[in-house]
């Protein structure tokens, strides 16, 4: 998730955020326990069928034991296909931090060298930076629009400008973007209970449910989903040295949006999300935990704690991998949003 | 008509003296307020010398949380974490850990209705001055000091060690060898030296080197003892058990360095060896060995010894007792001992890429002679059960071992399937006998 693809764009390769792709894990299933949370699981069962072999090599960055335990069984299946495990630290108020995040961005850019036999140089570096920042702000325009009151885009239709741009080459996917974007029409919100989405912090939450929310009576107004303001949060520096560039996009990513994956005392997941919805003006949050994720199982309590003393209504969805109890969630969607309505003020 | 099964099991006597050294710990923590100590709550590996070092009290969060499951008392502070929010999916150990702090920050207002009396054994532990976190490997370790940290109201101070995970991305990656354990070793050591620094500030007094040393050397000795014993235990029969050795895990793991620590495992390793001699063995009529594979089952110690000895198969070796718990005490320089320190913290058995796993579980199997691998499926561990498949598969590929996996859980009793793994165990017992039978015809 916070694999810098700035470096691979520039050593001409192409760099893909694995999705999840929504199929049933079967053959996966021997090879990986029923209790690692779907998008895991899902990785797993796309290289055991043969899924992944359009890649032509795996790079990880991130510290979560699922994805490394998943990673671990892709290495193992796909002996020829190289799995790079570039570990960026996840103790950001160390002392050492910027420094070790910087040199293992140096290490992941001679990785790739050595992967691509390209050498990337500092202007290829640049441009890629300057290619995904352009792509990164558009999108975000998008989301800081929506945020403001403008609900022309669906929330599915903002996490396939958000994927499609997970899996293309910013310099093709900006025009694509500009393109999409001019064609929707500012809409004025309209009455519904105005929600924030969060969580979901590496894989899409399904389309369905997310249609589902919208025709339960709530409006989504924002979001800090991996698939959404999450991935677009921040921009990497374009001056100075590329590669403390990239270490200091890692560190401001955590604190524009806080991760659970990370441990640094200042930046508070729920601090910032009480501080999103007032930003938004959103009435309620809507927490998307995929079952079995640890790292937002973890922070749960402290969300609830902070939105509780905030008086903010609340209401968490473990979503499932495969068959998720839509109607159970449109219910219970329905109760939030009911409960969202009875605290809007009384109009003489 | 309930049936009463044979006990088999012959449970080494020297670790009821480890449980009476274990109490007489935790009791002490219990009243280090009142003894003036600072108190230091830290997860991961065996920081304790430190701690013993820099003269403090210091509390194991992962040990407490198997110190209330082995004596069915996690109920409590369980029950106060999911009050709290914490997840049933969430690691055990964490999430009773946690339970404990919310009690302890919360005083007896859970909310827990009826338990009074246990509530005050989980409630018990006193507060934290302060966090350190010393975790290799798992993230939700990694992130389990932090929680505790804002559980307290992010007013008291937290340390993080960071250990790079022992992936194994350069050919020269291997056990104890490569550049990347060289520079992951060093890395930790100088994060060490920092944490020294850290606690000197903490406690305003300067941290006492020779003490480190003087506490390291006894617990370099008693880990050479250890292993000696461990080795001892690939006679045919058997004289001790897996078992055995998880009773003696919180002793290695967090008492301090000193004499009576020491003594304690002479005493196992001498037990041992007077079986040996006297032709005494861990099971009675021992008629298979098995590997186990996963983190312990707290809950059901004695329950799983008693079980598999039931079936006349002895446990000899395992992931957790085999590469864990100052398990190289040859790495350790008692006058230097800070890079041996670093060098096991990153040994932890969830540190290490499914290569080097590979490499010491068939290696072990191959030591022990084992008939099977056993696999606990610990539901809430995926640090320790995100690889057993693979071992399990490369175990029959490389060795011809079957193996055979139950579902259990670190902490939480009510993860655990008896009844599955009563027909694993009866089939795997069975398909041995089965391969006996073919290679001697």
């Amino acid at each position: 998730m916070n694999f810098p693809r700035e470096l691979a764009l520039a050593a001409g390769a192409l760099p893909v955020v694995v999705q999840d792709d929504g199929r049933p894990v079967t053959e996966g299933r021997a090879l990986l326990a029923e209790f690692y949370c779907g998008y895991t699981r899902n990785l797993v069962d796309q290289a055991v069928t043969g899924r992944l072999d359009g890649y032509d090599g795996l790079f990880l960055a991130d510290h979560c034991i699922s994805l490394v335990g998943a990673a671990d069984v892709v290495r193992s299946v796909n002996p020829g296909t190289p799995v790079f495990f570039g570990m960026l630290m996840a103790s950001m108020g160390d002392a050492s931090a910027a420094q070790k995040v910087t040199e293992m961005m140096a290490t992941l850019r001679t990785e790739l060298q050595r992967f691509t036999a390209t050498k990337i140089n500092d202007e290829a570096l640049r441009t890629a930076i300057r290619a995904h920042n352009r792509d990164r702000a558009l999108l975000r325009s998008a989301f800081d629009a929506r945020r403001s009151g403008d609900a022309a885009l669906r929330p599915a239709q903002l996490q396939d400008l958000v994927t499609t741009s997970m899996v293309m080459d910013p310099d093709e996917h900006y025009p694509l973007l500009t393109e999409a974007l001019a064609e929707a029409r500012a809409v004025v919100r309209d009455d519904r209970v105005r929600v924030h989405l969060s969580g979901h912090l590496c894989h899409a939450p399904r389309r369905e449910l997310l249609d589902l929310i919208e025709d339960s009576g709530a409006l989504v107004v924002d979001d800090d989903l991996y698939h959404g303001r999450r991935h677009v949060s921040t921009d990497v520096a374009e001056q100075g040295d590329p590669i403390e560039a990239l270490a200091g996009w890692y560190s401001r990513r955590n604190t524009a949006i806080p991760c659970p994956t990370r441990v640094q005392r200042d930046a508070d997941w729920d601090v910032w999300l009480i501080d999103a919805v007032h930003t938004s003006g959103a009435e309620a949050v809507l927490h998307l935990l995929p079952k079995f994720c640890e790292p937002h199982m973890l922070y749960y309590p402290e969300l609830r704690k902070g939105l509780d003393a905030a008086g903010i209504p609340h209401l968490l969805l473990e979503t499932e991998h495969e068959g998720m109890p839509l109607e159970s969630f449109r219910t219970r969607i329905e109760a939030l949003v009911e409960r969202a309505r009875r605290r809007r003020p009384v109009l003489a | 008509m309930p049936t009463t099964v044979e006990d088999k099991s012959n449970r080494l006597d020297m670790t009821r003296q480890g449980g009476r050294m274990i109490a007489s710990y935790w009791d002490d923590l219990f009243t280090a307020r009142e003894q003036g100590k600072q108190i230091v709550w830290y997860n991961g590996g065996a920081l304790n010398p430190i701690f013993q070092a820099a003269g403090l009290a210091w509390c194991h969060g992962e040990a407490f949380a198997a110190r209330l499951a082995a004596q069915r008392m996690e109920g409590p502070a369980q029950l106060a974490g999911a009050e709290y929010g914490y997840n049933a999916e969430l690691c055990s150990y964490s999430r009773t850990h946690l339970g404990c702090a919310v009690l302890t920050v919360q005083g007896s207002q859970s909310g827990v209705v009826g338990m009074n009396d246990q509530a005050e054994l989980a409630a018990k532990l006193p507060a934290p001055d302060f966090f350190v976190n010393n975790y290799a490997g798992c993230s939700t370790g990694q992130q389990w000091d932090g929680i505790s940290y804002r559980v307290f109201g992010k007013e008291l101070p937290l340390f993080n060690v960071s250990h790079p995970f022992l992936w194994g991305n350069q050919p020269d990656a291997g056990y104890l060898r490569g550049e990347e354990w060289e520079s992951a070793s060093r890395y930790v050591r100088d994060q060490l030296r920092d944490l020294i620094t850290w606690l000197e500030e903490r406690t305003g007094r300067p941290f006492d080197w020779d003490l480190l040393s003087e506490s390291m050397t006894y617990i370099k000795r008693a880990a050479e003892l250890r292993r000696e014993g461990l080795e001892l235990c690939k006679q045919k029969p058997a004289p001790a058990t897996f078992w055995d050795w998880i009773a003696c895990v919180a002793p290695i793991n967090f008492l301090p360095g000193d004499q009576a620590l020491v003594d304690y495992f002479q005493g196992v390793r001498d037990e041992i060896k007077g079986r040996i001699d006297a032709g005494v063995s861990g099971v009675r009529n021992e008629r298979y060995r098995l590997y186990f594979d996963g983190i312990m089952n707290w809950n059901k110690l004695g329950f799983l010894s008693r079980k598999f000895a039931e079936y006349d198969a002895a446990v000899l070796c395992g992931r957790y007792i085999h590469n864990a718990f100052w398990q190289e005490p040859q790495l350790i320089d008692p006058d230097d001992p800070l890079m041996g320190m670093a060098q096991h913290y990153l040994l932890c058995p969830t540190n290490h890429g499914s290569k080097t796993l590979d490499y010491l579980t068939l290696r072990d199997c191959a030591e022990y002679d084992v008939d099977g691998i056993v696999f606990h499926s610990t539901r809430t561990c995926r640090a320790f059960t995100g690889p057993q498949r693979l071992l399990a598969r490369s175990a029959q590929q490389t060795l011809g071992i079957p193996s055979a996996f139950f579902e259990g859980d670190v902490a939480d009793a009510s993860f655990y399937k008896d009844e599955i793994l009563e027909s694993r165990i009866v089939t795997m017992l069975e398909a041995i006998d089965v391969r006996r039978e073919r290679a001697a015809i």
